[in-house]
């Protein structure tokens, strides 16, 4: 959190132009000049509170005819996009999603496509087993955070699988798997009847991936996937080519339970 | 951290003086939001964008002041022109953006001065 003194009057005309450094752990110490006095520690307070909500604001304070405005700046990780499968969607990928400030992780078994000349944009190109080196990319901790966006694009079904259920509880932003809709069906279907999924556990993936733009090329493909990457993280009202093949899933399931229940 | 304070740090590290321009409100249509960032640099090689066209323009002209007697401005950039063939910034809203200048000289003046 970067707090910015950007206007200042009265007893606080020298704070103009000042700054703190605030972080995010408890009782990590501000760094920085800006000095309110005695309000000094409602600015602290506001700054925990933006920090909560991840959200820039703009406060202005009052004591005695002076006024104090200070700009809260929320110092967001940037997302961090990890690639599963290095193939012909990927390499544009990588660099679409580095061109959009993404942290790029690209990771494959094969060490002849995961390697850092087909990638040369990406933060880290990993060679390894898919389920392993995701585990590792962790980092230690026991699930991936609502910062990272895991695409699933590997060449086969079933390492697609293999990644899909190491992720499928994590709190992640984003999962998408590519797919034709037959074969995210019989995906699903393998995956419900064989491994005893919940159904709803996989109503969050991604699948078929993108938007539905009438994408054809593997960088035409990549452009429909970063554009859904973007539309998720920012809300936005595209909409998704999975939404038949979910709406049809959800139907189907209410289908069977109310008959069921009856 | 971010892309953008490490290309503000490589600034720094050249002995540049830059001015950093934040959007801090908005009002109305606005090309980008709250907490959008540009780097202007003294010779050009500018950093991000606060929205383009002539609202940036007037943010860049007053940077250089900004630049010049490392003294923070405000620019108000009104994009509320009626929409003609003339009419350049038309978004339709106003926003507020802060202009500062990041030096060295003033980075180790403050710690003094705080000191």
């Amino acid at each position: 959190m970067w707090l910015t003194a950007i206007a200042a009057t009265g007893v606080w005309a020298g704070q103009l132009g000042r700054h703190l450094l605030i972080g995010s752990e408890a009782g990590e110490f501000p760094a920085g000049t800006l000095d309110a006095g005695a309000l000094q520690p409602r600015l602290l307070d506001d700054a925990q509170e933006a920090l909560r909500l991840r959200s820039h604001r703009e406060t202005t304070y009052e004591a005695a005819g002076s006024l104090l405005t200070v700009f809260f700046e929320v110092q967001a990780p940037a997302p961090h996009l990890i690639v599963a499968g290095a193939g012909h969607i990927a390499a544009p990928l990588a660099a679409i999603a580095r061109i959009c400030d993404f942290e790029v992780t690209v990771l494959d078994d094969r060490p002849q496509y995961a390697s850092q000349a087909r990638f040369p944009t990406a933060d880290r190109v990993i060679a390894g087993p898919f389920r392993e080196e995701l585990r590792k990319l962790r980092g230690g901790r026991p699930q991936f955070d609502a910062n990272t966006f895991l695409v699933l694009v590997t060449r086969g079904h079933q390492h697609d699988i293999e990644c899909l259920l190491e992720v499928l509880d994590d709190p992640v932003a984003y999962i998408g798997m590519i797919g034709s809709r037959r074969r995210i069906s019989a995906v699903f279907n393998l995956l419900e009847r064989e491994q005893r999924i919940d159904p709803a556990r996989l109503d969050r993936v991604f699948a078929p991936i993108g938007l539905d733009i009438g994408a054809q090329t593997p960088a035409e493909i990549a452009v429909c996937i970063m554009s859904e990457i973007i539309n998720t993280m920012r809300g936005g009202p595209a909409r998704s080519l999975r939404e038949q093949v979910r709406e049809e899933r959800i139907a189907r399931r209410t289908r069977i339970t109310t008959v069921r229940g009856e | 951290m971010s892309t953008f304070y490490h290309q503000l740090q490589s600034f720094l590290d050249e002995g540049l003086a830059v001015a950093v321009a934040t959007i801090t409100s908005t009002k109305g249509s606005v090309p980008r939001s709250v907490g959008a960032k540009m780097i202007i640099h003294p010779y050009g090689r500018h950093v991000g964008t606060v929205g383009g066209g002539c609202g940036e323009a007037d943010v860049i002209r007053t940077a250089l002041d900004v630049l010049a007697d490392g003294a923070p401005r405000i620019v108000t950039v009104e994009l509320t022109d009626e929409i003609t063939m003339e009419s350049q910034g038309v978004c339709g809203g106003t926003m507020q953006v802060f202009i500062e200048r990041f030096a060295v000289a003033d980075a180790a003046g403050a710690a003094r001065s705080s000191a």
